[in-house]
């Protein structure tokens, strides 16, 4: 049950994510302790624990949103900043401000920001991406909206297109489950698998436990630090499960505690 | 809350001296600084002395209103209101076309309650964030206020009307009738700060659980909005619209830094907001005709500048010596776990350990090693005779102490966090230092009071630690046989 | 005291025998409530509206501060005060509320009033020795009359305006031009600053650049409305055009719309009352979007009951 990875290949083909030892202590906030992992190529990984495990965290650290206290990550072998074209990312939904000014097809078109240069309008090409994104979260018909003007459902589905929209091999997305109902859910998740199928690596955060076995066939399993990784058949126990949400690191939390407010 | 009958008692003190001569701050002629002190202390001229008991009293008012904008997050209501008023006052004064104070309260606080209206109304009924509902009607008050004064200026008469001296205020403009408002404002608001102090501290810091208890919380509320216009309007006269809000804001902004309860909070704010509205007329006074409202803002700044660098708790400097001294309590607790790593790889043989091997353990030049002693030297935890170094009873047991943290916390981290052994040195270097005996209690019980740590080395416990500090420094070398039993 | 509406002398009068008077007040106006908008529709984005209230006023001791080191009032040397002021302000609001438990609203109370207050004793000690000529009440509301008595500029033998008026001119353009060809980062890292990071937007540059926009906008507006109805113009325009559309583009359009309807009622609202034009400028903007809020709120009361 030892957690350490196996040692990463730096070969002909990185994986599209590499952590080594990441620890974040974020003032107050959850914090996360030498992680180590290594995400293979083409795989659907939940990211699964309790409220304030550092699941977000995590992601946001992965993206270089928060600074890392120790540690290194590796998109496809490269520093983040040299591979961000490649890293596609959906926000958790009450970071959104849904009175901004933006109508949908505006919002999918951010997109495709990270390819233009400075000061470039985008193109009409980006424009079709953009159009064709939301067809097949089937919001075509909305394109105009203002973005408060949807259902929860609804704007998840825009910001899943935007992601689709990057056009990334690796998306990292932050509770997109959460707000949505039966129907989105079902069609986000077979997005998700498409977009599997196409060789594309996927990190979803998630907090339902009934349905995380049958969405992902990998699961991380987060609480504070990492307690498994691996494919969903041999992770997904009742010991681990266990480990992830019973004993509670009340003294490592309490720790890192007096370690941020310490003056 | 003893000085609430102070204050009317010195208030009718003032009042009672009759206008001698009613020279006038400004038209005091040339004269000297020394000379303008002396006069400021001998206190002759009747409106330097409505000046100041006025300036003290609003002082006190804003202090206290203030005290309740910043623990609620309200700073920028304040600059909003104080802006707001400005129509009142033109309003005011066209009522008979003179500087009556009365009618000019009154206009002057209707408009400052139309305003804060006027923010909660955009707020509810638009899609607009409270910035720019504050900004909205601070800016557009304050731009029907300029068209309404430029208006008066072009009347016949107007161009007299000394309305320009409520936009950076001039305490020397105060009169009787000005005087004996702000005595009555400032009765008002230390009256009933004092009869419902509790009610305002409970829904000022949670009004959830105050509407829960049966509180008008929304009376409460107003009632403070009122008597926060009360006191904007009568500060007008003497700190300008434009700085009111400072003398609101920044003396309570520096009782905050100063006090964790919220009644030292409002008394040192009071008192703050006095000491910075005499000063402020002591310099404008001094100063020859200068505005007061700045002085007495930059008064109160310095007040919070220095609260801010010099504060007991919170204070810069307080803060960087505290660090310091933790920094410097961290590098002599390195070197006593160094010392300990050096007698523990002797296997406990000798008690003394030499400079040499000090600085190779811890990879540092001769010079740095003895600087490392000196200072552990200077509390007390080691003797040094020329080379060698041997650690007092409380020198051992502190290092006794962070050996056991550091390896204590490697283990935790290894078993219930299932790092890797390699992986929990560096944790547990800054672990050692901020782990307290009770996170150490319960980290031995949830280790089972193992003894060994991840790399095999065993863990001082806390009888050997005490036994330790029990002995003279020269038998602590048996602490680490024993253990080894 | 209001004096009674004459058609004739109040809207025909202005725009045919003063007529150059008129134009160069209307033009002024409309130049700095326009730019002053633009920037102000991102403040109001990013939740920034009172920190363009701190920025205008802390400007005035750092013009004080440049004249008192070059003895000049040079367009640059002005700008170089405001970017200084500006950075000083906004420096200052984020050490007070870093290294002390003072909460930003406080903060930002703290730190502009006291700038400003430096500002105000400073200039006073230089008028008394007849050093320095601002207006005391010039800072606090302009005058924007004055604009047309300046000597025009000439090139070429072409009289082409008041200095001040070509100056506004040109930083609206320069403002329009800016936010037209960076409007997309604009908007990214407004809207989502977190998958602006990810993208690798410089998101502190554009946040700094846009206080320095700030900064160099109020400072041309400075002389001719004045530190408070700067912010008027930075906020009002803004959010009326909020009221009315909720795409951005759409509002920076309809903000420089606004900015022309209140310059234009502002001149008139002026001779009719003979009060500041500034301030009867701010009026206007004002009066405007409380028609637009009030019409808005009587459409959905209307919509409701068409429903119900």
């Amino acid at each position: 049950m030892n957690p350490s990875p196996t040692p990463a290949s730096s070969g002909p083909n990185p994986p599209p994510l590499e952590v080594h030892d990441l620890t974040v202590a974020y003032h107050k906030k959850p914090v996360i302790y030498g992680i180590d992992l290594a995400v293979p190529e083409g795989s659907l990984v939940g990211i699964i624990g309790p409220n304030g495990a550092g699941k977000s965290t995590f992601i946001k650290a992965v993206m270089g949103l928060l600074p890392h206290t120790s540690g290194r990550v590796r998109i496809f072998g490269k520093p983040y900043a040299e591979n961000c074209h490649r890293v596609g990312y959906v926000p958790q939904r009450e970071s959104v401000d849904w009175d901004f000014p933006v109508s949908v097809m505006d919002v999918v078109l951010m997109g495709r920001y990270g390819r233009l240069r400075l000061g470039q309008r985008p193109t009409r090409a980006d424009h079709e991406a953009a159009r064709e994104c939301l067809e097949k979260v089937q919001m075509l018909a909305f394109a105009n909206r203002q973005i408060g003007n949807l259902s929860g459902g609804q704007q998840q589905r825009v910001f899943l297109a935007r992601a689709l929209a990057q056009e990334s091999d690796l998306y990292l997305m932050d509770e997109p489950f959460v707000g949505v109902d039966a129907a989105t859910e079902a069609a986000i998740i077979t997005l998700l698998r498409e977009l599997k199928e196409k060789g594309k690596t996927l990190l979803v955060v998630h907090h339902d436990l009934s349905t995380a076995p049958r969405y992902f066939d990998r699961l991380l399993l987060l609480n504070m630090r990492l307690v498994a990784f691996g494919p969903t058949a041999e992770v997904f126990t009742s010991d681990q499960l266990q480990k992830t949400y019973g004993g509670r690191l009340t003294i490592l939390s309490d720790v890192a505690q007096s370690i941020g407010t310490a003056p | 809350m003893r000085k609430r009958l102070l204050f009317p008692a010195l208030l009718l003190l003032v009042l009672g001296l009759e206008p001698a001569a009613a020279a006038r701050i400004g038209t005091l002629s040339e004269t000297g600084t020394l000379e303008r002190v002396a006069r400021f202390f001998a206190l002759e001229d009747a409106s330097l002395r409505y000046a100041l008991v006025g300036s003290a009293l609003l002082g006190i008012c804003c202090g206290l209103m203030g005290a309740f904008l910043v623990v609620r997050k309200l700073a920028l209501m304040g600059d909003a209101l104080s802006h707001a008023v400005l129509p009142g006052v033109a309003l005011g004064f066209l009522w008979n076309m003179t500087r009556d104070p009365v009618a000019i309260f009154i206009g002057a606080t209707i408009a400052g309650l139309l305003g804060a209206g006027c923010v909660q109304l955009i707020r509810n009924t638009t899609r607009h964030k409270e910035d720019a509902a504050l900004g909205f009607v601070l800016a557009s008050f304050f731009g029907v206020g300029i068209c309404l004064f430029t208006m008066i200026q072009n009347l016949p008469g107007g161009n007299k009307s000394g309305l320009d001296k409520f936009m950076f205020g001039q305490a020397a403009a105060l009169g009787r009738a000005d005087v004996l408002l702000l005595g009555a404002v400032a009765v008002l608001a230390v009256g009933a700060v004092f009869l419902f102090y509790k009610e305002y501290r409970l829904t000022s810091f949670d009004p959830g659980f105050a509407r829960s208890l049966g509180l008008r919380v929304a009376f409460f509320h107003y009632s403070l909005m009122l008597l926060l216009a009360f006191a904007i309007v009568s500060a007008l006269q003497a700190v300008g619209v434009v700085l009111v809000s400072a003398m609101l804001v920044i003396p309570a902004a520096a009782a905050y830094l100063l006090t964790d309860r919220f009644g030292t909070m409002l008394l040192l704010s009071a008192v703050f907001g006095l000491c910075s509205g005499v000063l402020g007329v002591f310099c404008s006074f001094i100063g020859r005709n200068l505005p007061t409202g700045p002085f007495m803002v930059l008064s109160a700044a310095a007040v919070f500048a220095t609260a801010l660098a010099f504060g007991p708790r919170h204070g810069i400097l307080s803060r960087w010596w505290r660090q310091r001294s933790q920094r410097a309590r961290v590098s002599r607790e390195n070197t006593l776990k160094a010392l300990y790593h050096v007698l523990e790889d002797e296997g406990f043989r000798t008690e003394q350990v030499t400079l040499r091997q000090l600085a190779e353990r811890r990879r540092e030049t001769l010079e740095e090693a003895q600087a490392r002693v000196a200072a552990i030297q200077r509390h007390g935890l080691a003797t040094r005779n020329v080379d060698a170094v041997a650690m007092t009873p409380q020198g051992w047991q502190r290092a006794c102490e962070i050996v056991r943290n550091h390896r204590l916390w490697e283990l935790y981290l290894t078993h219930a966090a299932q790092m890797a052994v390699d992986r929990v040195h560096d944790d547990a270097e800054v672990i050692e230092h901020v782990l307290g005996e009770e996170t150490v209690r319960q980290l031995e019980k949830r280790l089972n009071y193992a003894r060994k740590d991840p790399h095999g080395k065993l863990i001082p416990g806390v009888e050997d630690i005490r036994q330790g500090a029990a002995r003279p420094a020269r038998r602590a070398t048996g602490f680490g046989k024993e253990a080894a039993q | 005291m209001i004096p009674a509406f004459d058609w004739q002398r109040m809207v025909i009068a202005p725009w045919t025998e003063d007529l150059q008077l008129t134009l160069w007040v209307f033009l002024m106006g409309f130049f700095v409530t326009a730019a002053c908008g633009l920037v102000g529709n991102y403040l109001l984005l990013r939740r920034m509206a009172l920190v363009g209230d701190a920025i205008s006023h802390s400007i005035l001791p750092g013009l004080v501060v440049v004249f008192l080191i070059f003895r000049q009032t040079n367009l640059w040397i002005m700008f170089a005060g405001a970017l200084l002021a500006a950075a000083v302000t906004v420096g200052l609001i984020e050490f007070i509320h870093k290294q002390s438990r003072v909460k930003a609203d406080a903060a930002i109370c703290i730190s502009f009033t006291t700038l400003f207050a430096i500002g105000v004793v400073m200039m006073s000690l230089l008028e008394t020795r007849g050093a320095f000529h601002i207006d005391a009440d010039c800072v606090l509301y302009g005058e924007i009359a004055f604009v047309p008595l300046e000597p025009f500029v000439t090139l070429g033998g072409v009289e082409l305006g008041p200095p001040s008026v070509l100056r506004m001119g040109g930083v609206l353009l320069v403002v329009a031009g800016v936010i037209a060809l960076f409007y997309k980062e604009l908007l990214i890292t407004s809207f989502d600053p977190g998958l602006a990071r990810s993208l690798n937007f410089r998101t502190g540059l554009w946040h700094y650049g846009l206080m320095g926009a700030l900064a160099v906008v109020i400072v041309s507006a400075f002389e001719s409305v004045g530190a408070i109805l700067a912010v008027a113009m930075l906020i009002v325009p803004p959010m009326t055009a909020a009221e009315l559309s909720d795409r951005l583009s759409t509002r920076l359009w309809l903000t420089v719309a606004v900015a022309a309807l209140s310059a234009l009622l502002g001149v008139h609202l002026s001779i009719w009352l003979n009060c500041s034009a500034a301030g009867a400028m701010v009026v206007a903007a004002a009066g405007l979007f409380c028609c637009v809020w009030l019409g808005g709120l009587a459409r959905r009361r209307w919509l409701r009951r068409q429903v119900a």
